[in-house]
């Protein structure tokens, strides 16, 4: 359970991550799942709900930077 | 000895208990829905950095020295709280928002460490707490929002609750499950009159369909009801048809029995007929023969007789005719002898009668008055009798004034002749200026001339 376990893992946009905007991704942690506040890992990306996210960086408590996963 | 076995048993059985009873102060248990913060002695951190100066155990059992350590159990279960917020929308209408906001607290060690921090002793207030912050939070919330996307958009609304308030939570170590308004209390209106064009749409078209299905109905309706018509119609037609056809049988059948006796008795007549016309036709020749040649007979006989009659009268005319005819050329050739011999006669006198006016014009020239008064007093009878002739030729005279009324008129007509005489003088007296030519002039005197020339010539 250490914060270094959450980089990496993959999540799904519940909220539109974007410039301007909190987003909300749902990410499957500790045997569960979790939303976290989420940002864009990019600046200026948007990424639309429903896209699977990595999460690229974790700020405790309960903020995640992701980018979109295939692409964008 | 079995007194000692049973103490050494006994009291091997109390120093279980007593184990026991020590491991089960000693050992406590997280329930999945709680965290045990732990406090008081170093202990070993599971991945947490120094400083913190508790320990966080989730979901397993670990040991806690009774006296050295105390053991709090933080909630991890959902919570609620109920919001009430006079609001002011992005458009700027007012409204009072009724809202709930579900939580819990988050299940990472960091949110646990904050929150056990903030809420531990107060875990029944937390509710109070969250209420107290998402009242403002509310406000910039609806601000953030139109009337129409509160009730339409939810994704904007819960977008709308994390930018206001999410990182907010985040450092109470509270996650917020789900932010949901149950009631917009509207005092201005604004959301009826939202929706009424919709409603009106919606009625409208509600009442276009009821309208139609009323006239769909109403047509089959109509429709069903005119076939039936028709139906009964038919059917009607058929009985008065089939009733037609019963009457005439009926009357044809009721009118046999005096049919088939018009019929006889028409036999019969024609039969009486023919036999009368026979009667008659006998006695027509029966008449010829009794009456007719008898009469014509006799009527044949007269009128032979007739004509034989005729046939003598018409020999006894012409006899009769031819002796008169000879009687009167005989008395004709009497009379020419004798009105030659009158004529001869009449010369004479004429000649003698010249001879004597001649004298009397003579005298005339020397005396007028006398010789005119001698000859009216000799003419005086038939003046007289002119004027009386006057009255000859009236069948009826009806005089008003009586019998002095004839005797008057005489006296009239007899004057006339009396006024002759003066007449005469002047007439004479105009022969006298003018010589001859006085029978011209007597024109003009017409009413009185015809009695005095008349009465000289008509002398037999």
């Amino acid at each position: 359970m250490d914060d270094t376990s959450m980089v990496g893992l993959m999540g799904r946009v519940t909220g539109t991550v974007g410039p301007g905007l909190v987003g909300e991704v749902i990410v499957r942690v500790r045997g569960g799942a979790e939303h976290f506040l989420a940002y864009a890992a990019s600046g200026s990306e948007r990424i639309e709900r429903g896209t699977m996210v990595t999460v690229v960086e974790y700020l405790p408590p309960r903020t995640v930077y992701v980018s979109a996963m295939y692409g964008s | 000895m079995p007194m000692e076995v049973g103490f050494i048993v006994g009291a091997a059985v109390g120093a279980v208990l007593v184990l026991i009873g020590a491991f089960k102060l000693m050992w406590r248990v997280a329930e999945p829905n709680e965290a045990l913060i732990i406090s008081g002695s170093k202990h070993k951190l599971e991945g947490l950095e120094e400083g913190m100066g508790f320990r966080i155990v989730t979901g397993r059992g670990t040991l806690v020295t009774p006296g050295m350590q105390a053991v709090r159990k933080l909630s991890l279960d959902l919570n609620q709280t109920e919001l009430h917020v006079d609001c002011v929308t992005h458009q700027g209408i007012p409204l009072k928002v009724r809202g709930v906001v579900i939580f819990k607290v988050g299940d990472d060690f960091v949110s646990i460490a904050n929150a056990a921090r903030r809420f531990l002793d107060q875990q029944k207030l937390m509710a109070e707490r969250v209420h107290t912050v998402f009242a403002g939070h509310l406000r910039a919330i609806v601000g953030g929002l139109t009337v129409e996307d509160m009730i339409r958009d939810r994704e904007k609304l819960t977008g709308q609750a994390r930018a206001a308030c999410g990182t907010e939570m985040e450092k109470l170590g509270l996650i917020v499950d789900s932010l949901q308004i149950h009631e917009i209390e509207d005092p201005t209106g604004y959301i009826k009159n939202l929706s009424a064009p919709h409603l009106a749409a919606v009625r409208r078209d509600a009442r276009i369909a009821q309208a139609e299905a009323d006239r769909l109905a109403t047509e089959a309706e109509q429709l069903a009801f005119g076939r039936m018509a028709e139906a009964t119609r038919d059917s009607e037609i058929l009985k008065a048809g089939y009733q037609a056809e019963q009457d005439k049988a009926n009357a044809k059948a009721r009118q046999a029995g005096p049919l088939a006796d018009a019929a006889a008795r028409q036999e019969v007549v024609v039969q009486e007929t023919r036999v009368a016309e026979l009667e008659a036709q006998r006695r027509e020749q029966q008449l010829q023969a009794d009456v007719r040649k008898p009469a014509d007979a006799k009527a044949y006989e007269k009128r032979t007789l007739a004509e034989a009659e005729r046939d003598a009268r018409i020999s006894a005319a012409e006899a009769k005719a031819t002796e008169t005819r000879s009687a009167g050329e005989a008395e004709a050739a009497a009379t020419q002898a004798k009105g030659l011999a009158k004529a001869e006669a009449n010369r004479a006198q004429g000649l003698a009668e010249a001879d004597a006016i001649k004298a009397r014009a003579a005298a005339l020239a020397e005396n007028q008055e006398a010789v005119v008064a001698q000859q009216l007093a000799e003419k005086w009878p038939e003046i007289v009798q002119a004027g009386a002739s006057a009255f000859g030729n009236v069948d009826n005279m009806v005089v008003l004034n009586g019998a002095d009324g004839v005797a008057d008129m005489l006296a009239k007509a007899l004057t006339m002749g009396g006024t002759g005489l003066g007449l005469a003088r002047q007439l004479l007296a105009s022969m006298n200026q003018n010589g001859q030519g006085a029978n011209g002039t007597s024109a003009l005197n017409g009413v009185a001339a015809p009695p005095s020339q008349k009465v000289p010539v008509e002398e037999k």
